[in-house]
């Protein structure tokens, strides 16, 4: 939604829903009262945001929720519940999920985990969004050889595979880490990576949007009154490219996670004994057909985690765009 | 000096009898004594100390399902118990187990025992007559075949790793560069004399079951030896019952070994059953490489001719073991696990703490972690059974009046009073120093890992735990002692042959910490407990060398250079239609010249 510029209304009955009849008589609806009237509307998108929210407030209070279950922690190890075999038990009143191959309750290890898959994806996401924003902006911009560079060098991180390099960061930089212990595996570099490989999906279009935004006649004028480039491009340009952005960066957050639990599955994301989905689901692969539990709990939550997500972003792109959703 | 005699066994047998009665048994399973002095076994299961070693028929093909590929076929690099399953069906070394045994080597390319001298410093031994090459060499195999085998050990281009270890004490064997070693002499056709420059005959001819001592012919082998690395595997004939398929030249890479994919054991044309004591029953054995193992496994529960070659895997042995007994076998003697605790570097450094560490360890939850008692044995000392020594050494229960060893589900206050006279008085550690851990990332090596990270914590120790693969655990960081790393709690060890100094020496004698490829893991150099292995290592007369290496033993027990996690019994799975013979000693696989199909 432009701030200077006029509202687009292609239908008539578009109208009404930009109005509102209060005391003082019509007046328009604030963008914030728009959106939240169009995704109300939408239950996918309201289920999905109610359990995001769910999940925040899981992960914010993981150790009030566990203690209030009265569950073990997560990192407590209980081997008299493996069977003879060293099999893992399954779900029981005392361990209503199960327990792992270590017995540690997996309920409590799947509350847990919650807090680093959204911590990766919303702190991963955040990171490439900034970057990938600040960049695209200026790539689409100048235009030029500052545009040929940044595209060139989106090209070349797009190029690389970005599992592979966790593969390798994970194998060069293990037991003592790299750069005097700067790099470790774990969730700082899963982090750096998510980032590090998102920003140019991002950068990519916000370039596209900001090519067709510069020729405007909003930015003309700014140039006009002489405004600095800096002033165009964050104060005109960018609050135009505020709804893509968002929902942008709300598909990013499932995508970091599912980067994350693929690291951690591979063994180079987060280390143990710290509860991680990805993880989890590793470790109950090779004995999915006698521990069945081990295996779908973890994966179950990170299956209506990153589905959520997805269509809160697909719920959000149509209250943010609604003539897209036509 | 000669071989164990029987009624020496016998004896061994009987005690060990009396001694496992009175350690009794649980779980469902019990510990019995076998033909196989000191050897435990698991009532209801098949092993190799039970099973029928005639053919049951003769003929067909055995399909095997391997994950891992081989590491060496060339008899002269192998070291490796997958690449020991197809060499020693395909070869002939001096000497040779049958399955049943581990300490009672069978003449196999020899004639007869070899014959030591009283001073320890010459073997004499006869070749036997009648053994051929396989095509495309086929001539009768001398004494000058074996002599280039033994040989070849010292070819840089050939690299065999224990050629040092055990035939350096041959006469011109330290300056030895692939050429003729002055110490290994062919009088005539049928007879090697064997010199050395130390009284380390017995040790030497014990050495002789190695596959290095199969035959080797030079004017076919030695234009492949000149190459870096040599490629004679690739073209190597046969003396055993079986062969690599190959070409008319001899080429075996790409026709009966496709690496990564597969392996074809046919029978050699010119051996002959009236000259060896192997049976052959099989006429093909079809190696398929590659998969995961749960899967492999259950894909051998279910087939016919079928079985799997390396051990089953946690996941399935429940199901086998309930649900298919008669299609697992489990052999004892499948090599040891423990800790490697670094005494050279770090907090470990104190006695005290080690046997605080040995004190907290919660043993049988590691050993349920693995499988349980089906598969594992609580290991109190490092002589395991089969070893020379493993009764003198103290038997199932360890040497006596070593409180740390005494309580295998861990003993916290025990392990604190340690950490007290360790110089902490509250009984945690307060050092502050980080103790690494570097683990392999596969089961149950992980969740070990993790346990033992758990067990150290709670003593107020700070560690960074990090899984690797298991063969970047051991080259990159837990064989290289300038990395010093605190713990490795994933090392195993597998003896060479039966004798007990190939348990202990090079893992514990302070003269064998290597730059690299070390395998002495804790870095261990106690000049009390070098010397009385480098004593051991001169004795002769296999119940002397038993006695000084359990001597060892109890010392390296004493002062907590290690700890010992558990002696493996290895699991087997062999399909409905398949005998299938596991071996006592190379962990116990299969045995591919006893196996047969019903």
């Amino acid at each position: 939604m432009s701030t200077t510029g006029a509202q687009e209304i292609a239908q008539p009955d578009e109208a009404l829903e930009y109005l509102e009849l209060g005391e003082a008589g019509v007046t328009a609806r604030s963008p914030l009262a728009l959106f939240w009237r169009r995704i109300r509307k939408d239950r996918v998108a309201m289920v999905s945001l109610g359990f995001v929210i769910l999940l925040i407030l899981v992960a914010i209070f993981a150790p009030l929720i566990v203690s209030i279950l009265g569950l073990p922690g997560p990192y407590k190890q209980d081997l008299k519940l493996l069977g003879p075999f060293g099999e893992p038990t399954g779900p029981t009143s005392a361990n209503p999920l199960g327990v792992d191959n270590l017995g540690r309750d997996i309920l409590s290890r799947v509350i847990y985990g919650s807090r680093v898959s959204l911590m990766v994806g919303l702190i991963g996401a955040f990171i490439a969004t900034t970057i990938g924003v600040t960049v695209g902006l200026m790539a689409g911009f100048y235009r030029g050889w500052t545009d040929t560079l940044i595209s060139r060098a989106m090209d070349v991180i797009l190029s690389i595979p970005l599992l592979l390099l966790g593969l390798g960061v994970g194998a060069a930089c293990s037991v003592k880490g790299c750069l005097g212990g700067l790099i470790e595996p774990g969730m700082p570099v899963i982090i750096f990576l998510i980032a590090f490989g998102a920003w140019p999906f991002v950068a990519r279009i916000v370039r596209g949007l900001v090519l067709s935004m510069r020729e405007r006649e909003f930015v003309e004028a700014s140039r006009a009154l002489g405004a600095s480039d800096a002033r165009i491009m964050f104060r005109e340009i960018l609050p135009n490219l505020t709804a893509p952005i968002i929902v942008y960066a709300s598909l990013l957050i499932p995508t970091a996670i599912g980067i994350e639990a693929a690291l951690s599955f591979l063994g180079i994301g987060i280390r143990p004994p710290t509860a991680s989905w990805g993880q989890m689901i590793a470790d109950a692969t090779p004995i999915f057909s006698s521990a069945w539990w081990y295996f779908t709990f973890p994966g179950l939550a990170l299956l209506l985690t990153v589905l959520a997500f997805n269509l809160l972003g697909d719920g959000l792109q149509d209250a943010l765009s609604p003539r897209n959703a036509r | 000096m000669r071989w164990l005699r029987p009624i020496g066994a016998l004896a061994l047998v009987a005690a060990f009898g009396l001694l496992l009665a009175a350690c009794g048994s649980s779980g469902g399973s019990s510990s019995s004594t076998s033909s196989e002095s000191s050897v435990p076994t698991v009532a209801g299961f098949k092993s190799p100390t039970n099973e029928k070693l005639s053919c049951v028929t003769k003929g067909g093909t055995l399909n095997v399902l391997q994950e891992n590929d081989f590491e060496h076929l060339d008899p002269g690099i192998a070291y490796y118990s997958t690449d020991y399953m197809v060499v020693f069906a395909t070869q002939r070394p001096l000497y040779s187990n049958k399955p049943n045994t581990a300490s009672e080597p069978t003449a196999d390319m020899a004639a007869g025992p070899p014959e030591i001298s009283s001073n320890n410093e010459e073997i004499k031994i006869k070749i036997r007559e009648g053994v051929h090459f396989s095509p495309p060499v086929n001539r009768e195999v001398t004494s000058e075949d074996v002599a280039y085998a033994i040989d070849r050990g010292a070819n840089p281009n050939v690299a065999n790793p224990y050629f040092q270890s055990y035939f350096s004490a041959i006469e011109g064997a330290e300056k030895a560069t692939g050429g003729p070693i002055p110490g290994v002499k062919t009088p005539n056709k049928h007879e090697l004399v064997i010199k050395l420059d130390q009284p380390q005959g017995q040790i030497v001819a014990d050495a002789l079951v190695l596959p290095l001592t199969a035959a080797v012919p030079k004017e076919y082998a030695e234009k492949f030896d000149k190459n870096k690395p040599s490629n004679y595997g690739s073209y190597q004939v046969a003396t055993g019952p079986y062969m690599l398929k190959n070409n008319a030249e001899g080429k075996v890479l790409g026709i009966g070994y496709i690496p990564g994919k597969s392996a074809t054991l046919i029978r050699n044309p010119n051996w002959k059953a009236s000259t060896d004591y192997r049976p052959a029953c099989l006429n093909e054995i079809n190696i398929k490489i590659g998969g995961t193992g749960t899967v492999l496994a259950e894909q051998v529960l279910n087939s016919t001719n079928d079985v799997l070659a390396e051990g089953v895997p946690s996941s399935v042995l429940k199901t086998a073991a309930t649900q298919h007994k008669e299609q697992l076998e489990l052999s004892p003697g499948g090599g040891m696990h423990y800790i490697g605790v670094n005494n050279k570097v770090g907090p470990f450094k104190n006695e005290d703490l080690r046997k605080a560490f040995w004190a907290a360890l919660n043993k049988e939850a590691l050993n349920k972690l693995a499988g349980g008692k089906l598969v594992t044995i609580n290991a109190t000392h490092w002589i395991y059974p089969t070893i020379s020594g493993f009764e003198q050494a103290g038997g199932l229960k360890g040497p006596s009046g070593v409180d740390y060893n005494e309580h295998p589900e861990g003993d916290q206050k025990l392990a604190e009073e340690y950490v007290k006279k360790a110089g902490y008085p509250s009984g945690k550690y307060t050092g502050g120093e980080q103790i690494s851990i570097v683990a392999a990332n596969g089961p149950p090596a992980k969740e070990r890992a993790e346990v033992i990270n758990e067990t150290l914590k709670n003593l107020g120790f700070n560690t960074k735990l990090s899984l690797e693969e298991t063969a970047t655990m051991y080259g990159k960081y837990c064989n290289v002692p300038k990395e010093e790393i605190t713990v490795c709690p994933s090392v195993g060890w597998i003896a060479d042959f039966a004798d007990a100094q190939t348990v202990l020496n090079i893992t514990f004698n302070g003269k064998y910490i290597n730059a690299t490829g070390n395998v002495n893991w804790s870095q261990a150099n106690n000049p009390e407990i070098n010397a009385a292995m480098d004593k051991a290592v001169t004795i002769s007369g296999r119940s002397a060398r038993a006695t000084a290496w359990a001597e060892a033993d109890k010392k390296i027990v004493e002062h907590a250079l290690a700890i010992p996690i558990e002696w493996d019994n290895q699991p087997n799975l062999e399909g409905t239609g398949v005998n299938g013979v596991g071996q006592l000693w190379n962990i116990g696989s299969w045995d591919y010249a006893w196996t047969s199909l019903k």
